[in-house]
């Protein structure tokens, strides 16, 4: 039991680990322009978008 | 010693993790968050505007507070403040076990529900979320010594900036600590804490209905959870935006989703062992009336919208997944007794430590986006200079300001490009008037205040001495216009007036006509002064409560010395 225990404390600490890397690489490599602002033909501005 | 201080570095340390680089100088002005140097108070934040006051009573108490602390420390202090409340109450909730208690604090803490509100700049609602397991301590405290004590009023004033917040807080505080012999003192409390908007917002009952169009606002899902089954690890904002990237990609918000949830069946029996049936009961009835209007907001848009634009006040439904956080206090002490339990069937104590520490890392694991200012997405920045010179050279005006281009949000280049709502209003000294209607998908949602479409048609008259006259008629006696917002001439157009500051970026007018002062009837302030009366009564009961408790315990060291 244990063991059992130990092992899946193990992988969550260094999926932990490894989940902070990954996500944090693809995050930086990939993240989406600054919003742009209002176009000039339609200077509202979109409060949020749903999906 | 070191086991005492662990928690609350624990929960200080989260809460730097999450907020980051929006510590450090300027103001954090995201979405709905709009945070000033010197926010002036003017009566229409205590209700008496045209609009719905949909920022009563928070407007005026952050204008009374940065009279004492300078507004960009009070943001850092309020936001900083919150989650480290917020994680501390859920320790409590988790009991006296160290590692439970970490638990507590990252699964409270480090909740999509948390995130999302961040971002989109719901403070009030934050500090409700916060003071939620301290009221859950108040009302055990209470069933047991009915005296309301020093912390309660000033848990209730933080917990009831809006309305929401002053509601779920009630809800809260009602569930858990009324008995046949607390009830009438708590709702008394609870009313004095809500008074300002309920009464702003009766006066305005007129006004008080939303557009259907406002279905938009209910639950939403996350990349590959349906709404429902986000919501239960307390994410499903309507706003996409706002979504961090670790609930959107992968199967993260799944495996946080199992985890949790497992978590918490394992920890449903000792938990009801330790808080005993009538909290944990509360508990569960608080986290079904939460998921349930969420759920409700998303699975029947329709019914909620009709409610919305038919009942005054029903919008207070509509933005559905702000009640979840009813749900939290009873998911993370849930969690945290089933980390507890696991913990507690290793023999050795290294083991419950790696368990502990497992437990106390997994929200983090599962959504590392959040991870300093949810990936630098709260970023600070700074007013430009022009905006205090403004200021100066308006003062307070005469009538009411309006700002033009006459559309609600903003995306200065000078804060990163990021939206936010108009910071310029609030920035000067006058009370004004602004287009309170939402774009939602390229979609207009209709807002409130009934002078919204008499600007717009004062705006589409054919020369600027017609618009000056007919704002003056609105009660508008200046105009502020920001040059570096592209515009069209439906919400924008030149007004007679004299220029009292002019530059590059901003102009300000004074509108050359005869000005036609807003009136607020006599009855409203009578009113007003009432509710306001009943919301600083309460903390002077607290502020009285706080000096009762340090005499008294200083007569007491002096007795036994």
């Amino acid at each position: 039991m244990q063991a059992f225990f130990l092992i899946l404390a193990s992988m969550l600490v260094g999926g932990s680990v490894a989940t902070f890397t990954v996500v944090g690489l693809v995050n930086s490599q990939t993240a989406p322009p600054d919003q742009s602002p209002a176009s000039v033909s339609d200077p509202t501005l979109d409060y949020g978008t749903t999906n | 010693m070191v086991r005492r201080w662990v928690v609350p570095v624990w929960a200080v340390l989260l809460a730097v993790l999450l907020l980051g680089p929006a510590l450090g100088p300027g103001y954090l002005l995201t979405y709905d968050m709009v945070w000033v140097p010197d926010l002036a108070l003017r009566s229409d934040f205590l209700g008496a505007g045209t609009a719905l006051p949909r920022a009563v009573p928070s407007d005026a108490v952050v204008a009374v507070l940065d009279e004492i602390v300078p507004g960009m420390l009070l943001q850092k202090v309020v936001l900083l403040g919150t989650l480290v409340l917020g994680g501390l109450g859920a320790a409590w909730l988790a009991g006296r076990s160290t590692l439970a208690r970490l638990v507590a604090v990252s699964v409270y803490v480090w909740s999509p529900f948390v995130v999302e509100r961040l971002w989109i700049g719901h403070w009030p609602l934050l500090l409700c979320w916060a003071v939620l397991p301290w009221l859950v301590r108040e009302g055990v405290r209470l069933r047991a010594d009915p005296r309301i004590g020093a912390t309660l009023p000033f848990l209730l004033v933080l917990g009831s900036l809006s309305a929401n917040a002053g509601l779920m807080s009630a809800a809260t505080l009602l569930a858990v600590g009324a008995t046949r012999r607390t009830a009438p003192r708590l709702v008394a409390l609870v009313a004095a804490a809500n008074a300002p908007w309920v009464v702003a917002g009766l006066l305005h009952a007129g006004t008080a209905t939303s557009a259907t169009t406002g279905s938009v606002f209910g639950l939403g899902g996350e990349g590959s959870l349906p709404g429902p089954v986000a919501a239960l690890t307390l994410g499903g904002i309507w706003n996409a935006e706002v979504v961090p990237s670790s609930r959107t990609v992968l199967a993260l918000p799944l495996a946080l989703t199992v985890v949790l949830l497992a978590l918490a069946a394992l920890g449903a029996r000792p938990l009801l062992r330790r808080l005993g049936r009538r909290t944990t009961g509360a508990l569960c009835a608080l986290w079904v009336v939460g998921y349930a209007v969420a759920v409700l907001s998303w699975a029947a848009p329709g019914a909620v919208a009709w409610l919305a634009s038919t009942v005054p006040g029903g919008g207070l439904l509509r933005d559905g997944s702000r009640s979840l956080a009813l749900c939290a206090p009873l998911l993370a002490a849930l969690v945290a007794a089933g980390v507890e339990r696991c913990a507690d069937r290793c023999t050795d104590r290294e083991l419950r430590v790696v368990v502990g520490v497992a437990g106390a890392l997994v929200p983090l694991a599962l959504m590392p986006a959040a991870t300093w200012g949810i990936s630098g997405a709260l970023r600070p920045a700074d007013y430009p200079q022009e905006w205090a010179d403004a200021r100066q050279a308006l003062g307070a005006g005469h009538g009411d300001l309006l700002v033009l281009p006459f559309t609600s949000y903003r995306a200065p280049e000078w804060n990163h490009g990021h939206k936010v709502l108009d910071p310029l209003p609030r920035y000067l000294r006058p009370n004004y008037v602004v287009d309170d209607r939402l774009f939602v998908d390229g979609r207009a949602v209709p807002g409130e205040d009934p002078r919204v479409p008499d600007v717009l048609a004062a705006l589409a008259l054919p020369t600027p001495t017609a618009r000056a006259h007919a704002l003056a008629d609105l009660g508008i006696g200046a105009v502020a216009r920001d040059r570096t917002v592209p515009t069209t001439a439906t919400y924008d157009a030149e007004v007679a007036g004299t220029p009292v500051f002019t530059s590059a970026a901003l102009e300000v007018v004074e509108i050359d006509a005869p000005l036609d002062q807003r009136e607020v009837p006599r009855a409203w302030w009578w009113a007003l002064g009432v509710a306001w009366a009943a919301f600083a009564g309460l903390v002077l009961l607290g502020c009285w409560n706080v000096i009762h408790v340090m005499l008294t315990r200083m007569t007491t060291a002096v007795g036994s010395g």
